[in-house]
């Protein structure tokens, strides 16, 4: 949060996503390698040295899988969030693997020749004009590319230099790069494939990414059709104690309005940290707490608890009846709001 | 071709490099409140430094200018959902692309390395013949 920076944020929850995340890729690799090696020789067309870079390169493709999946899931059932939970360090050690496979694609295909490795993974096929043989390699370089600058801007650091909004809009950058992977995988090696359980592993995943996003889109609440300066929340007898619900007041902009014991308070539903949901959120020790990364804010006035200095912005609300209403425009973050009472009839 | 290109990312890099000199040594604890005091992260910083320099001197621009609050709170939604939405819709023709330029289908038997056909045994050696008899055998 906001005291000083330190090289990596780890607390006992990230060991355990860590370790858990490591000992699964450890041991992908090491089935891998042994299911392939066993017919692999120097004699053979597939090599140990081929397998190795398979071996990376897949487990590269399902993390990626899995990481794109994590946030539609999330969106569609909450027993998800925890996932989502450190999913930095999951796309750091992403990068990893896939900077691994292509090491060994570079160590084994490009490097017996006086010329430059790079510049013969360049122009060892430059059939750009045709799409049976298609120089297959520029997608992986793009996705690793992309990648790369993902890792690379991971820490917190970047999020504050750069805002949650400019940064987010940098890692938007993960979908091409997805859809670069799913070209590469499908113009190299699907293309010569004669092993069906790896064109349905890969198919499977990539179609199973493509409809997860589209079914939390479809899930999505509705625009608000009123222009009225005041935004219908719903009935303030819906909202739990200690959790909120979310309310659409632009296509940019959404307020959490949350409930804590008899009253209601609407903060900004973007944490200040990575622009988490926090209506998602609930309520501890008397803080709004981010479902992602654990921010808080006190729900009167946005703020912080000391001695943190993240700050969101808050609205106005009041009751018609038992319908909570809030006002569209925000005042600026950290403005203190009388929390609104709950009316006498809600339990 | 090739190489030039590759020369332009080295310098690219290079000026990436001396950017994050200056930046990680003097503008960092301009910009940014919380690195005051912090030094072990910093070289954490370097790759991304070197990725990115040109967004990292118009993010300074702007954070000296003041003008770091506007728009913090509004993330880019609408431009995650199309993005979303264009990828679910690229990935099923991205797949169908490739099986269609694909020369088998993935589910066929692959084509079998026929073995060279066995060698002919060796014809035995004809009988010589007398020049007379094969001169005689050609004039008929």
């Amino acid at each position: 949060m906001s005291v000083k920076y330190v090289p990596v944020q780890w607390n006992p929850n990230k060991y355990v996503y860590d370790a858990v995340l490591l000992v699964c890729v450890v041991l992908y690799i090491f089935v891998f390698l042994e299911l392939g090696t066993a017919d692999a020789s120097v004699t053979q067309p597939i090599n140990g040295a081929i397998v190795r870079m398979r071996a990376f390169g897949s487990c590269a493709f399902l993390m990626l899988s899995v990481i794109l999946a994590i946030g539609p899931l999330a969106r569609l059932d909450r027993r998800f969030l925890p996932l989502l939970y450190n999913r930095r360090h999951f796309g750091v050690m992403t990068f990893a693997v896939a900077l691994t496979h292509a090491v060994y694609v570079l160590g084994w295909y490009f490097a017996f020749s006086p010329t430059d490795p790079l510049v013969a993974l360049l122009t060892a096929n430059t059939a750009y004009g045709q799409v049976l043989g298609f120089p297959f390699e520029v997608f992986g370089i793009a996705a690793l590319l992309v990648l790369a600058i993902l890792a690379a801007t991971s820490h917190d650091f970047w999020l504050s230099f750069l805002s949650p909004p400019v940064w987010k809009s940098l890692h938007l950058l993960i979908y091409p790069a997805y859809a670069a992977v799913v070209a590469h995988v499908g113009l190299g090696y699907l293309q010569d494939a004669t092993n069906p359980a790896f064109a349905l592993l890969f198919g499977g995943a990539a179609m199973a990414v493509g409809a997860l996003h589209l079914a939390a889109w479809l899930c999505c609440p509705a625009e608000p059709t009123v222009a009225d300066e005041w935004v219908a929340a719903g009935d303030a007898g819906d909202i739990p104690d200690g959790r909120a619900v979310i309310v659409r007041l632009s296509p940019s902009e959404r307020a959490a309005v949350f409930r804590n014991g008899r009253t209601l308070s609407a903060v900004s539903n973007a944490c200040a940290h990575q622009n988490g949901p926090l209506g998602e959120g609930r309520i501890v020790y008397g803080c709004i707490t981010c479902p992602w990364h654990g921010f808080q804010y006190r729900p009167e006035d946005g703020c912080s608890p000391a001695p943190f200095t993240e700050k969101i912005p808050t609205y106005d609300l009041k009751l018609e009846g038992r319908t909570v209403l809030v006002r569209r425009t925000a005042h600026p973050p950290g403005t203190r709001v009388e929390p609104t009472p709950l009316p006498e009839d809600v339990a | 071709m090739v190489a030039t290109l590759l020369q332009i990312a080295e310098i690219y890099l290079w000026i990436g490099a001396a950017v994050a000199a200056v930046f990680l040594v003097w503008g960092i604890d301009r910009v940014e409140p919380n690195a005051a005091g912090a030094y072990v992260f910093r070289p954490l910083l370097i790759p991304g430094i070197l990725l990115l320099w040109p967004l990292v001197l118009w993010r300074c621009w702007v954070l000296v200018r003041g003008e770091n609050e506007a728009c913090r709170h509004r993330p880019p939604r609408r431009a995650q959902h199309a993005v979303a939405i264009v990828l679910a819709l690229a990935i099923p023709v991205i797949l169908m692309g490739a099986l269609l330029v694909r020369q088998n289908r993935p589910l066929e038997r692959p084509a079998e390395l026929l073995a060279p056909p066995a060698e002919a045994p060796a014809a035995a050696p004809a009988a010589p013949v007398a020049p007379e008899a094969a001169e005689g055998e050609a004039g008929q």
